[in-house]
């Protein structure tokens, strides 16, 4: 079974480096499985930076109101837009390490053709629910675009903005399960 | 279909898909969108994303990877050995004092970082050879660090109690406060026990020297001068102040909890960068890529969780579990045990963010009409998944423990942590006892609560 951490260790990182899109990326599938590892590349380089972005907007935010008495109307919006991007944008990064984790109490006393199955069952599930949430997302962003929605506040910045950012995060996170999905059968068993 | 069928067939749904294997988030979301499709009009189906985005977009839930962030930037440098040395310098005449000093240095770098198996990580992996190499049995040792690692989810700023505030709509400000009573119960309650369990292996190792001559570590004394320990502070201070500074800047009235993140992060970065000289960009990478990994799998779980308790509150399953469990009229105390021992049961399978999103709606209506504040619920439950973090089968901090000291085996480990369960229990009997235990700081800082 893989417990929810609250933290990952050095060794966690060290396999999220080195596996990129888990075991895909011989034999037909490789030119789509890197290309895909191309993507995670710079989502994950766009949500580092964007997670940095949040957090100093939000000190700038404790100063300009504290030492400059300036309104502060912007600022948690603008964390929010980067912090929502960083974490849908790399969902499918976390998937191509199989970093969203489950219970897999009872993987370990299956058999193994029959865990084999229930593996792929679950990444069927898997890709129709976040091809779904990505279909549902695009609409969304689609409705926001076309009638220029905004958020409430005084800022009011377009929401088609992290409407287009989960769209994105979850189109990718289906593809890169369509991905997984598909070694099942090139491999024979799951990538991992 | 009546309402307990329907609850009924939610509930097995639910663990038939999470016991299926599939992701906790994927799961959730799965088995809302189905039972939207099957149980809610049509048109509901429509917004489903915005509901997760409205959900997900609160500042407070998305101060969480900000405080991952900061947490991940002191885990990854040498903080957490430094402030061991330091705490074993200055403790070592107190008997037991090592024992001691590993338990408040898990304490201040869980307070610092925010994360039970980091800290276990951290400090276990400077305090458990120094324990052993000092004569401690590895069990003892073990324990120690395991416990004291599960401090991190009770001391501000705690993830965990982000998220129960979130969901509790209770003020986080007064839950960050009423963590720190029990937390420093927890702390003496661990103390305590880590001198008196120090006590009794002296003496076997004592009369075991007297019996046969065999000399063990536990009988040689370390000996600091005060200019070793003046040393050790300059690495250390900069931390505790940063601690410190983030709660003054918390309420203060300086920042807001988002704010206080965001700053804190900076400043984290900031230390390492001048006391560590971490600031490259292949420095900074795996602390922003750890992070980046555990704030998406939790935000995650998060989002989805929010949507299927939207569903469970709209298809009137949660309320009329909390209506089914009120009409039981169980006694308070027959109630607190029941809910308690449910959330026990739930920590074997699920991290503490599913389980407090998913739990909270059913359990908390109950608990309110009994008359529990549900700021002191919240520390308590939150105790109680702390044991999860340490209580066979699946307790994570042990799994932790075994990678940085492998050869201690898990049935030592094992052993080594129940007494520290015990001492969690005594901790919640005694703040059920004495609820001012968990409310005095709040109510001191910020008023009488509601």
């Amino acid at each position: 079974m893989r417990r929810g951490g609250d933290f990952l260790t050095e060794a966690d990182v060290a396999v999220a480096q080195h596996q990129g899109t888990g075991g895909e990326s011989r034999g037909p599938l490789g030119p789509l499985a890197r290309l895909m590892a191309g993507v995670h590349r710079v989502t994950v380089v766009f949500g580092m930076i964007a997670l940095l972005v949040a957090a100093a907007i939000l000190t700038y935010s404790v100063f300009s109101r504290y030492f400059f008495k300036a309104a502060t109307d912007w600022q948690d919006e603008a964390a929010v837009f980067c912090i929502v991007g960083a974490v849908f944008l790399s969902g499918a990064y976390v998937q191509s390490c199989r970093g969203h984790i489950g219970i897999e109490a009872i993987a370990s006393i299956l058999p193994p053709a029959v865990n084999r199955a229930r593996a792929f069952i679950v990444d069927v599930l898997s890709f129709f629910f976040c091809s779904f949430f990505a279909w549902k997302s695009w609409t969304l962003w689609y409705e926001a675009w076309v009638d220029k929605m905004t958020s409430s506040s005084s800022w009011a910045p377009p929401l088609a903005i992290p409407y287009g950012l989960m769209s994105v995060g979850m189109s990718l996170l289906a593809l890169q399960l369509l991905l997984q999905l598909a070694s099942h059968f090139v491999s024979g068993g799951r990538q991992r | 279909m009546s309402m307990l069928a329907l609850g009924l067939l939610f509930g097995g749904v639910t663990l038939l898909v999470m016991f299926s294997g599939m992701p906790i988030a994927f799961s959730l979301g799965f088995v809302a969108i189905g039972f939207m499709y099957f149980f809610m009009p049509g048109s509901s189906l429509d917004t489903v994303t915005q509901n997760v985005y409205e959900e997900m977009a609160s500042i407070t839930l998305l101060s969480i990877p900000l405080f991952i962030l900061k947490g991940a930037a002191i885990g990854k440098s040498d903080a957490g050995k430094d402030l061991y040395s330091a705490m074993h310098a200055w403790m070592q005449r107190i008997p037991g004092g090592l024992g001691i000093a590993n338990v408040f240095t898990c304490a201040l770098f869980a307070a610092m970082a925010g994360s039970s198996p980091a800290t276990c990580s951290a400090i276990g992996s400077a305090g458990i050879p120094e324990m052993r190499k000092r004569g401690y049995s590895p069990g003892f040792a073990a324990g120690i660090i395991a416990a004291g690692g599960t401090l991190g989810i009770l001391l501000p700023p705690s993830i965990t109690m982000i998220l129960y505030a979130v969901a509790a709509e209770q003020s986080l400000g007064r839950l960050f406060l009423a963590g720190i009573g029990p937390g420093l119960l927890l702390v003496a309650l661990f103390s305590l026990y880590a001198a008196f369990r120090f006590r009794k292996e002296y003496r076997a190792a004592h009369a075991a020297y007297e019996q046969h001559g065999k000399r063990s570590a536990y009988l040689d004394e370390q000996i600091f001068t005060l200019r070793q320990k003046v040393e050790m502070l300059p690495r250390v201070l900069p931390f505790v102040i940063l601690l410190i500074g983030v709660m003054v800047a918390l309420y203060g009235g300086f920042a807001t909890p988002s704010e206080t993140a965001g700053l804190g992060a900076v400043l984290a970065l900031v230390l390492i960068a001048v006391v560590y000289g971490i600031w490259r960009p292949r420095d900074l990478q795996p602390i922003l890529l750890s992070t980046l990994r555990e704030s998406t799998m939790l935000m995650f779980i998060i989002g989805m969780s929010l949507l299927f308790s939207y569903v469970m509150s709209y298809l009137r399953i949660s309320q009329s579990a909390a209506e089914w469990i009120v009409a039981l009229h169980l006694s308070k105390w027959v109630l607190l045990a029941m809910v308690l021992l449910f959330v026990m049961v739930l920590g074997f399978f699920l991290p503490p963010v599913s389980i407090i999103l998913m739990t909270v709606p059913i359990i908390l209506p109950p608990l309110k009409v009994a008359g529990f504040d549900l700021v002191w619920f919240g520390i308590v439950m939150t105790i109680v998944m702390e044991m999860g973090l340490i209580h066979p089968p699946v307790g994570l901090n042990i799994f932790v423990i075994k990678n940085i000291a492998p050869d201690i085996p898990l049935a030592d480990v094992v052993w080594g942590v129940l007494p520290f369960v015990g001492l969690m229990f005594i901790a919640i009997f005694m703040i059920c006892a004495f609820p001012g235990i968990a409310t005095f700081f709040p109510d001191i800082v910020m008023g009488p609560g509601r």
